[in-house]
């Protein structure tokens, strides 16, 4: 079997079993969490009990509409665009581990190749927005694109810290170096969020917050603003792809913030060698996946949104210099411990 | 080493920008279908990127020419029209039209019949409010305060149901005080002939909902950094502006004018029979116009408490001729609507339809500042500061 | 509480009028039900408004319209004595003070023909939407004013709605069916007699 047929192969196994119906749960958690926090029920009715079949019936329903395409856009790229933004995302779960031996490519460089894939979801927003033909998609483009230089930065700059702490690029080979990190010579192993990197999380879960586009930083959504930002013309299955590419997107995020700082698949108190770990692992990280999305969600739902250059300020005159601050401190450590 | 001002920097930069690079100004056209218009307001907008450079309002697309169909309706007619003026506080817009018809037929309405309309107008005063406090955080992307607002605007609601009979059109007033109860006209003067049976009780019971719910926005909204970020400062109206446009209600009070018709001015309802105070903003900005607003609720709730207590008892109808003829003459009466000043100027020439009605609203003049404050703003403070105008398109075409 | 209209009028209110019509240098005044009516000429229209906010205290700009006296009616009751009336357009402008409850209207008679006067937008920003409403409803012109669009009203929309002579299209396919309210009354002594307007004389 080919390289290529037998990654393609693995990617669609990990997308297929794990995230599709994680995409699912999440957006059938997310009616349920919004509903109780609003003091509604949600849905109730779709499937019988709980309403557990909603998102299955929207999806249903999302497909049956007809697919536009208004007469302004430019067609290709209009019709290419979810696609490239729902490809961005899979992506990113080739080099996501799962357990010791579960992933699909354990790349040596794997952060760098997350960082790469990770943006290319704006790239199809950008794709969408200016393709439309349509002023509210071409602004909520253009944020996206402003969006991604503001976060991007404080981004890859926090994860250079967990580089640094772990001595290693690879994803697997920075969750071993959270099970073997030693607490000040005691035999007591815990995640980078706790040992050394807790302002790096925070800075990494905010630049998430905004590649997501999710609530505070929703500008290129915007609904109250730009309609639907450049989401305006959409609909049918593509919009549907824009809709699973947001949620697997934040899978892939939750994924990578639970494997940089949470110790992705191991838990304190194993070992990270251990067998067990590649029947176990697959949960446990899909528990500090479903961790991460519910305060996603929380915020989405507390928060009002902030405004493009308010995002811009936040970005440059705080995330940046903080997480340079963070990375003088880890290399300091790492340098004298 | 020099260090540069970084301020300097960005106007260097900008500087270069503005000289390489002619970008063309794009015009959108926001509505009349648009989420944060309100319902059909459209606005023509020139922006350059996120910098609103004009904007030119469009209105009219709900006029329904109320001023016109009043000369051709008597006056019992014309109550059912203005309170769809601004629908979202109907019984206030009746209270000021039937209040310049008594003064032009020098009526005296009996203390229950002002006691009524004074409670169902801060009722109506809650409810509106409480609309404003769930639509305006919804325009700055917070979907969650909308729905514990319009939770308890439902038990007011219910309140001026129980009342009238009708939620948001209660054409409830007639000439010379309120509509009797079921088959009790107003020679029975027996306290339970008008507000249903556990008002009182109801009333306590919503009002405690009502603070509840105001705690929570403080904790969930007003105390919530992102919302000052987007809201203080932005939207300045200065005093002299605010009075030259002719703003009124809690717009006006935000910009620090102390003035309320509840305070000063004709009385038609008994106001100076209670205890309130009248929030006052300071800094004329979305932030103060969203605090007055909450404020407000507070106050009327606390208006609405006292009244119920002291209504006194006594008939609902002045002793009015069964067909109502006004006397000729001009009478101009204004009350503190929700939105702010509602005013009706009435031309009557004897007969049973007025000759000319002019429909002062508040929301009408409370948007003409638009083209004003939203020159030089950005696309999302636009929608911040219209949202904090707090306007009903109804109050607007009339 | 209201006081009885008959009271005000007796007291400061009348005096307020007289005072405030006679500063301003005003042809008439007329003071009845809490309505203060201060006639001015058309041509110190803009002059008197400006006075008016400036040494007044009237800052507060409520609103401008105006009535339409006309003999010829389309729709709706026609005044009183159709021959004594001296047909013309009033233009209306409401200013009020934000200190206390002062306010007056101040009323210009033009010329039913050519009604024509000059824009108050130089004096307050906010007279531009009233009086473009104004505009297109009456067919007065308002000299000065920036801004000549239809402001409710369709582009292509002729006629001027509000006045008398405008036809209510519904009303001529199809009479309206209230009024049903006609029996005779039981107790018709409740009307009174109010139809004459005090004038507080002419200055």
């Amino acid at each position: 079997m080919s390289f290529w047929l037998l990654l393609v192969i693995k990617v669609g196994v990990i997308v297929g079993v794990v995230v599709m119906p994680l995409v699912l749960g999440i957006i059938f958690g997310e009616l349920k969490i919004s509903a109780h926090m609003q003091s509604r029920i949600g849905p109730y009715f779709a499937g019988g009990r709980f309403g557990w079949a909603q998102p299955l019936a929207d999806g249903l329903k999302f497909m049956q509409k007809e697919d536009l395409v208004p007469d302004a856009a430019d067609s290709a790229v209009y019709r290419l665009a979810p696609y490239v933004v729902l490809m961005g995302t899979i992506a990113t779960f080739v080099i996501i581990p799962f357990g010791p031996d579960l992933i699909a490519r354990d790349l040596d460089l794997g952060v760098f190749y997350l960082l790469a894939v990770s943006s290319l979801g704006t790239l199809g927003v950008l794709m969408a927005g200016w393709s439309s033909g349509n002023k509210y998609s071409l602004i909520g483009g253009l944020r996206a694109a402003a969006q991604l230089i503001a976060y991007e930065l404080p981004m890859v700059l926090a994860v250079v810290a967990v580089a640094i702490q772990a001595g290693t690029l690879s994803l697997n080979g920075i969750v071993e170096a959270q099970a073997t990190t030693e607490l000040f010579g005691l035999n007591i192993h815990l995640p980078y969020v706790i040992i050394g990197q807790g302002l790096g999380f925070a800075i990494f879960t905010t630049a998430v917050l905004a590649e997501l586009s999710r609530i505070p930083f929703d500008m290129p959504i915007a609904e109250s603003e730009l309609t639907m930002g450049y989401l305006t013309e959409y609909s049918g299955i593509r919009f549907t792809m824009f809709f699973l590419g947001e949620y697997a997107g934040m899978i892939a995020f939750a994924a990578i913030g639970a494997t940089l700082y949470l110790g992705g698949w191991w838990i304190p108190g194993f070992s990270a060698d251990d067998n067990l770990m590649n029947f176990i692992g697959p949960l446990v990280l899909i528990g500090k996946v479903l961790l991460l999305a519910f305060l996603f969600i929380w915020f989405r739902w507390t928060w009002p949104r902030l405004r493009e250059d308010q995002l811009q300020t936040l970005a440059w005159k705080w995330l940046i210099p903080l997480s340079l601050f963070n990375i003088v401190v880890t290399a300091f450590f790492k340098v004298v411990f | 080493m020099t260090v540069i001002d970084p301020t300097v920097a960005m106007h260097l930069s900008e500087a270069a920008v503005s000289v390489e690079l002619e970008t063309a100004d794009m015009t959108i056209n926001i509505g009349p279908q648009h989420p944060s218009t309100h319902g059909v307001l459209r606005l023509v907008a020139r922006v350059d990127g996120e910098r609103v450079h004009d904007v030119n309002p469009v209105i009219g697309y709900m006029h329904r020419g109320y001023e016109k169909l009043a000369e051709v309706r008597t006056y019992a007619q014309i109550t059912a029209l203005v309170n769809r003026i601004d629908w979202v506080s109907g019984f206030a817009n009746e209270v000021a039209f039937i209040s310049a018809v008594e003064k032009l037929m020098g009526l005296e309405v009996p203390d229950r019949a002002k006691y009524i309309r004074l409670i169902l107008t801060e009722l109506t005063r809650i409810s509106s409010h409480l609309v404003f406090m769930s639509s305006y955080p919804l325009e700055l992307g917070a979907t969650t305060p909308l729905m514990h607002a319009l939770r308890e605007r439902e038990h007011v609601m219910d309140l001026i149901e129980g009342v009238t009979g009708g939620r948001f059109h209660p054409n409830f007033n007639r000439v010379g005080g309120v509509k009797p109860a079921l088959g009790q006209g107003a020679s029975t003067k027996k306290m339970s002939q008008d507000l249903p049976a556990g008002f009182l009780q109801a009333t306590s019971d919503a009002m405690d909902q009502v603070a509840g719910v105001c705690d929570d926005l403080d904790e969930l909204v007003t105390g919530n950094e992102f919302f000052q970020a987007r809201t203080v400062g932005v939207g300045f109206i200065p005093r002299e502006k605010a009075l030259e446009y002719g703003l009124s209600g809690p717009n006006l009070r935000a910009s620090g004018v102390n003035f309320d018709l509840r305070k000063k001015g004709e009385m038609v309802l008994p106001y100076d029979d209670f205890d309130f105070d009248v929030p006052i903003g300071s800094n004329g900005d979305c932030f103060d116009r969203y605090v007055v607003r909450l404020q407000e609720i507070r106050q009327a709730m606390k208006i609405v408490r006292q009244a119920v207590e002291k209504i006194p008892a006594g008939p609902l109808q002045a002793k009015v001729p069964r067909i109502i003829k006004v006397p000729s003459g001009q009478a101009y009466v204004r009350t503190e609507n929700p939105k702010g000043e509602m005013g009706y100027y009435i031309v009557s020439e004897g007969g049973r339809i007025p000759y000319r009605v002019k429909i002062r609203s508040a929301s009408f003049s409370n948007l003409s500042i638009l083209p004003w404050i939203l020159e030089g703003a950005l696309v999302p403070d636009m929608v911040a500061i219209m949202g904090s105008l707090d306007f009903v398109l109804g109050d607007v075409d009339r | 509480m209201i006081e009885p209209p008959s009271e005000v009028t007796e007291t400061s209110f009348e005096s307020y009028a007289a005072e405030l019509g006679e500063s301003l240098g005003a042809e008439r005044v007329v003071a009845r039900h809490d309505t203060v009516r201060i006639y001015v000429d058309s041509q110190d229209w803009v002059q008197t408004i400006q006075s008016a906010r400036d040494n007044a205290g009237l800052e507060f700009f409520s609103w401008l319209s105006a009535i339409d006296w006309s003999r010829d009616v389309a729709v709706g009751d026609p005044v009183e004595n159709p021959e004594e009336l001296e047909e013309r357009i009033e233009v209306i402008c409401r200013l009020s003070s934000v200190e206390n409850g002062d306010g007056a209207h101040f009323v210009s008679v033009l010329d039913i023909e050519k009604p024509a006067i000059d824009s108050l937008v130089p004096v307050f920003a906010g007279a531009e939407w009233h009086e473009r409403e104004a505009t297109e409803m009456f067919g007065i012109s308002f000299t000065g004013l920036p801004n000549t669009d239809h402001l409710y009203l369709p582009d292509s929309f002729e006629g001027n709605p509000l006045r008398k002579s405008y036809a209510l299209l519904a009303r001529a396919v199809k009479p309206w069916p209230g009024d049903v309210d006609v029996e005779a009354m039981p107790d018709a002594s409740g009307e009174q007699d109010q139809n004459e307007e005090q004038t507080m004389g002419e200055v």
